[in-house]
């Protein structure tokens, strides 16, 4: 049994909006993190469904780059919320307000 | 030749140099020595120059100086009799004043400036001397018009010091640029710049192109000689310490220009309507210079404005196309006038800076009997005084005047002649209210009595007091079983050959008709001054008190060009200082500035410092531009 394209392209979307929206509505540092890594999966998931439906291995291959730099990227950020943490006491990213205007 | 004339400029070049650098760490004597050993240096070179030299041209390049293109210029020196004469008056003059000054700014703690400007000077006279081509010329000219202004300012504490400085920079320029101009114009119409090339193609030049380039040398001439109409810088001049004005503003700088007319005289022989321009400026330059002398009351101011007068006369007497007599007067008024002023330096300084004449106190011949008779020997060659060397080189120019076909001429030896005989009643004048008169001044008493000067400053003025009488032997008329050696050794530069065919009777009989009007001049200035006391200030409007007040203020040309020249420039300058630079420009800037604040403030409000804020801010630009882009590729589709 195979899932239609656009199934797949409906639940990419859905989960992209998902981690958008805990990305924009989220105050803990952590889940917008979260929101982050779901937006990123969520594109990960369009590549894959556009590799099946077009037979191309590009796709998933780029998958596995994303996946990577997505590593990467939490191991960073983990790195300098653990910093924050430290030095204000807490994960509210509202407190990290040094460049207001 | 050629060292020669490099040291001869390169002494009071090095001389400035060393004073202006290392003065600093040098004692005060040492300074003063430098600057006289280079100018007297200067001098003995100038002599040796004028001895090896033997009535030949010499043209000479030191160096080249700059290229564009075919346009060369070069370090040129043009050395010929003119120049040979000049020199030597220019470094003996220079010298004695350099001497003098030791003694006279004895007490003022600016020597180094002094010594330093004073050097530079003779440099930058030496080379309008003996430059080669215009380029160098005008280096030397524009050289000494900022010494000149340096000097004037030298007291720059005193405003009127500092303005007279800036008054005669500014008058002097309108003269430069003129040159400048005809620099250019030599330039583009006759292809070189020598002075040796310009004599050459003088030859074959039309008279309208000649008129032209002569024209604008003579607005030079006139900017630095002090004639009319740009004459106003040279009384508010005398703010400058007396050596300065002695040596440049008597002797030597206000002669570049007639100096100038002598070097191109061949192009300005070319076009007769400019002789005529050149001996009409002369003439009202001279009857300008000897009123207002008349009714001076500064001895300084009588000095300069006899000064004017005199430039005058070598101007009419290059108008009349005798150029050996107007250096002869040159020479002799070089030597007297800087003895006057040197003399009337030594006046000043002994009577704790009084410069009044009826404020002397008279009696100043018993008190300093050896300047009475220096002071003597110059008013007498001013006067022109028989036998003396004004005498002789006034009648040569008369004599030149008259000899002229031209009827104009004529009447211009008429006035001229009239004009003479005012300059022995000025200069006696002078003589017996500062000698003679008594205290005799409505403005108060005189003050203490004279102090002695250093002896320096008396003994100075022996060889110019000499050369004063007895320098008419330079050039002694025919008739007088004399050689007219200037005019024998001047023969052979360009334009100045020029015979006066003058009957041995004729010029006899002039010769003593001037006399006997000088003698009865000088009597009646004996008569007249001597017995009179000057008078008071009325207040009642006689057309005499007008008259002087006219001549006091120098036909009041200054207040012509303060109402005329000046007022309507500052007017216009602060218009477009308040109006349009103020007002619009600076204005409109800082309201263009104004609102670009105001956008930062309001742009400002968008950087909120909450993350969440931005990442929406974000989302929402991309979703914006992924909207357009659908939007796009629909509409593209259909």
């Amino acid at each position: 049994m195979t899932i239609p394209f656009t199934h797949m392209l409906f639940l990419a979307i859905l989960l992209f909006v998902m981690g958008a929206a805990c990305a924009m509505t989220r105050k803990n540092l952590f889940l917008i993190l979260i929101g982050v890594e779901v937006m990123l999966n969520a594109a990960g998931i369009a590549f894959v469904a556009a590799a099946m439906r077009w037979l191309d291995m590009n796709g998933q291959i780029m998958v596995l780059f994303v996946m990577t730099a997505a590593a990467a990227e939490i191991a960073v950020a983990l790195a300098l919320i653990i910093c924050f943490q430290r030095q204000s006491g807490s994960t509210n990213a509202d407190r990290l307000s040094l460049l207001k205007g | 030749m050629k060292p020669v004339l490099f040291l001869l400029l390169s002494f009071p070049l090095l001389g400035a140099l060393l004073v202006s650098l290392i003065g600093r760490h040098l004692s005060r004597r040492a300074v003063e020595t430098i600057a006289c050993t280079a100018v007297a240096a200067s001098f003995i070179l100038a002599l040796t120059a004028f001895l090896l030299s033997g009535q030949k041209a010499y043209s000479l390049t030191l160096a080249r100086w700059f290229a564009a293109g075919s346009f060369q210029v070069g370090l040129d020196l043009y050395y010929d009799p003119l120049a040979a004469v000049m020199a030597l008056m220019v470094t003996f003059v220079s010298s004695l004043v350099h001497l003098y000054s030791v003694g006279y700014m004895r007490y003022d703690n600016g020597y180094i400036r002094y010594f330093c400007f004073l050097n530079l000077f003779v440099f930058a006279m030496l080379v309008i001397v003996t430059a080669g081509n215009l380029v160098f010329l005008y280096l030397g000219w524009e050289t000494v018009g900022l010494c000149s202004y340096a000097l004037i300012g030298f007291w720059y504490e005193k405003p009127e010091a500092a303005n007279a400085g800036a008054k005669a920079f500014v008058v002097t320029r309108l003269g430069d640029v003129a040159f400048g101009i005809a620099i250019a114009i030599c330039w583009v119409t006759l292809g070189h710049l020598s002075v040796s090339g310009i004599h050459d193609s003088a030859a074959g030049i039309d008279a309208s192109r000649a008129g032209i380039i002569g024209c604008f040398l003579f607005l030079a001439a006139i900017g630095k000689s002090a004639q009319l109409p740009l004459s106003v810088w040279l009384p508010d001049a005398m703010a400058g310490p007396t050596p300065v004005s002695a040596l440049i503003h008597a002797a030597t700088m206000v002669t570049a220009g007639v100096y100038l007319l002598m070097r191109f005289f061949p192009v300005i022989q070319a076009s007769m309507p400019l002789m005529a321009v050149i001996a009409c400026v002369g003439i009202l330059t001279i009857c300008f210079g000897a009123l207002g002398a008349l009714i001076q009351k500064d001895i300084k101011r009588i000095l300069a404005y006899s000064t004017i007068s005199q430039v005058g006369y070598m101007f009419l007497a290059l108008g009349a196309g005798d150029v050996a007599g107007s250096l002869f007067h040159l020479i002799a008024h070089a030597f007297f006038k800087s003895l006057l002023f040197l003399g009337a330096g030594c006046i000043i300084q002994a009577l704790h800076e009084e410069q009044d004449i009826f404020r002397m106190g008279g009696g100043l011949r018993q008190k300093m009997p050896q300047l009475f008779w220096l002071f003597l020997a110059g008013t007498a060659a001013l006067g022109a005084f028989p036998l003396t060397a004004g005498f002789f080189s006034k009648d040569r120019i008369l004599l030149a005047v008259f000899l002229q076909p031209q009827a104009g001429y004529k009447l211009l030896w008429v006035i001229a002649s009239m004009a003479a005989m005012i300059t022995p009643l000025y200069a006696f004048r002078l003589f017996i209210i500062v000698f003679f008169g008594k205290s005799q001044s409505p403005s108060g008493p005189a003050k203490a009595s004279p102090t002695s000067v250093p002896d320096v400053m008396t003994r100075v003025l022996w060889p110019l007091a000499f050369f004063s009488v007895f320098l008419g032997f330079l050039n002694l008329p025919l008739n007088w079983a004399g050689k007219e050696w200037l005019a024998q050794y001047l023969a052979a530069v360009p334009g100045s050959a020029m015979e006066l065919h003058a009957s041995s009777k004729m010029e006899s009989a002039m010769q003593l008709g001037s006399a006997l009007l000088t003698i009865i001049m000088v009597i009646v200035a004996c008569i007249y001054y001597g017995t009179r006391v000057e008078s008071v200030e009325t207040g009642t409007e006689t057309l005499l008190s007008k008259m002087q007040a006219l001549f006091r203020n120098g036909f009041y040309l200054d207040r012509l060009y303060q109402t005329r020249i000046t007022a309507p420039y500052r007017a216009a300058a602060g218009l477009l200082w308040q109006k349009v630079d103020a007002g619009w420009l600076d204005a409109g800037l800082n309201q263009s500035a104004r609102s670009f604040l105001t956008l930062a403030e309001t742009l400002r409000l968008w950087t909120t410092g909450r993350v969440s804020r931005y990442v929406s801010m974000m989302v929402a630009g991309f979703a914006l531009i992924l909207c357009s882009l659908t939007l796009a590729w629909w509409y593209l589709l259909i």
